[in-house]
């Protein structure tokens, strides 16, 4: 898979979004989206450089850079780098989830609607290793890369008001976990015991973007 | 030893600073104080640095009680100070007593006050800042709203002596904020009416509002087509328009990511007023231009930068 050329546009007065025209998940995008945020973290100057799935935004200062600097600085770590694109080489993280039952209430609703068994739905969530695009809306809810064809499947169209912390939802492409209790409309087809996120703990995130991810039914 | 005890907490009373920037990646907000000019303002009145910790007090309510000598000041939303029943003023440093009382009233423009005590309050660090962020239970006093019986303590005796801002110099709050912005990454994809009554007509901001956004009514803002938007990364001050076009405008605890169009981005420079949205306020965006929003915000930076030390917008 190739990457498209990524295009950059002001955000307001203080950031710029670099955007990639592509259709759903793209592994080569999701490579440059994350060699750039990292070459871009080592420079100085930007308050936030925010990876998305196939775009990225940074924020900074405007009173000590402009729109213009930003966007040079950007171009030149993508020119120089990012472009290649490396294959990300974050650690691999095993995550045990308990699919189905209390901890999954769509499962097996899911799994009638899209024509697999619920044992099928689980054999094939978990088959591949997935990285973490994006992290966000909350604290240590982590947007995963593209799940397999046969499990695309859309948002409840009413979401739930509370989904609890440590749920892994499908909203059509994508897969996740959600970091804390919130309200959210993703499947959920399981949940896992651990904490993705803890503040009280030395390392409060458990993964970060550009990590992957391996989901083990147990 | 407590220096202060919490008699009523108010429609909702946090610690805040000036936030926890560079985490947005991690799903973190940069949280802080929703109004960064009045808290500043409050902290210089008393002598603290302007990024000292402080309390923000949400539509109003607060009843506090002094265990100890020591000086306050008030900024921010208009709300009926007192101190032992006696009116006190705003942007003002205010001697108080052991025992004394202070009472804020409703707010009656504006939305958030921000209430500095000499030394700073004391709360719990993350990741550099004690501002609370009340959805994952950060910062702050047990990450939570101040409630009757909660004890604080200061970070320290007084940093400096008391200082005054000179008269005229205090933005003035109404309840119509008039907020200059830029056009969003997707302001294109709006349809060519949304885009003329954004920059036109009056928005209310409706009681779904909080530290985290504003949902906003008014003329419905739309995309020309559905289109289906890949989540991506969101900032403050951004307005997100869903479909049921009633636009959402992100505050200071706003979601790092969001999946519809981002509309508007208020200026750098306006971003501070985003804190004193309450229900009901009426909002205008102005369009401002590119060559114009480095200059605001240059102006600004002097005018406040010269009478607070450190402070930027």
């Amino acid at each position: 898979m190739s990457a498209p050329a990524p295009t950059l546009s002001n955000y307001g007065d203080n950031a710029v979004l670099v955007q990639w025209d592509v259709d759903g998940f793209n592994a080569a995008v999701s490579d440059q989206v994350h060699a750039l945020a990292a070459q871009l973290r080592q420079g100085s100057g930007f308050i936030e450089v925010m990876p998305g799935y196939d775009s990225l935004v940074v924020s900074f200062d405007a009173a000590t850079m402009s729109l213009c600097a930003a966007a040079e600085q950007i171009k030149s770590a993508f020119d120089t780098g990012a472009k290649a694109g490396s294959e990300s080489k974050g650690r691999v993280v095993e995550i045990p989830v308990s699919y189905g039952g209390a901890d999954g209430p769509d499962l097996y609703a899911m799994a009638d609607r899209i024509g697999q068994s619920p044992q099928d739905v689980i054999a094939l969530h978990s088959e591949r290793d997935y990285r973490v695009c994006m992290m966000g809306f909350i604290p240590g809810f982590a947007f995963l890369s593209e799940v397999a064809s046969q499990l695309h499947h859309p948002r409840h169209a009413t979401p739930r008001a509370v989904v609890p912390a440590g749920s892994v939802g499908i909203a059509n492409w994508q897969t996740g976990i959600y970091g804390l209790e919130s309200p959210g409309g993703w499947q959920i087809i399981g949940r896992t015991d651990l904490d993705m996120f803890d503040a009280a703990r030395a390392e409060p995130f458990l993964v970060e973007a550009g990590d992957r991810i391996r989901f083990v039914p147990k | 030893m407590s220096a202060i005890t919490v008699l009523n907490g108010g429609t909702q009373t946090t610690v805040q600073d000036a936030g926890r920037p560079g985490f947005r990646h991690l799903g973190i907000p940069r949280s802080g104080a929703a109004d960064k000019l009045s808290f500043a303002i409050a902290n210089h009145l008393v002598g603290n640095a302007w990024d000292t910790p402080a309390l923000e007090c949400a539509l109003g309510g607060l009843h506090l009680r002094f265990e100890q000598d020591t000086v306050i000041a008030l900024s921010g939303a208009q709300m009926w100070a007192q101190i032992n029943g006696m009116n006190i003023d705003l942007n003002r440093a205010v001697g108080v007593e052991v025992g004394d009382i202070l009472t804020l009233s409703y707010a009656r423009a504006g939305c958030r006050g921000y209430v500095a005590i000499a030394g700073g309050i004391a709360a719990t660090n993350f990741l550099g800042s004690v501002s609370t962020y009340l959805p994952a239970a950060l910062g702050g006093i047990e990450g939570r709203a101040l409630k009757a019986g909660d004890e604080l303590t200061l970070v320290s005796g007084p940093q400096g002596p008391v200082n005054t801002i000179p008269n005229g110099y205090v933005p003035f709050l109404s309840g119509h904020a008039v907020l200059r912005a830029r056009s969003g990454p997707e302001f294109d994809l709006l349809s060519p009416d949304s885009r003329r009554y954004l920059f036109t007509t009056p928005f209310i901001a409706t009681p779904a509002t909080d530290r985290m956004g504003s949902r906003l009514r008014g003329d419905r803002i739309v995309t020309d087509q559905t289109f289906a938007m890949t989540s991506g990364p969101l900032l403050p001050g951004t307005l997100q328009c869903p479909p049921d076009g009633q636009p959402i405008l992100a505050l200071a605890d706003g979601h790092c990511t969001g999946g519809y169009a981002r509309g508007l981005h208020v200026i750098q420079a306006d971003q501070w007023l985003l804190g004193q949205i309450g229900p009901g306020m009426r909002i205008s965006f102005r369009r401002c231009f590119e060559e114009e929003a480095p200059e605001i915000l240059q102006t600004r930076n002097a005018m406040w930068g010269a009478l607070i030390p450190g402070f930027s917008f």
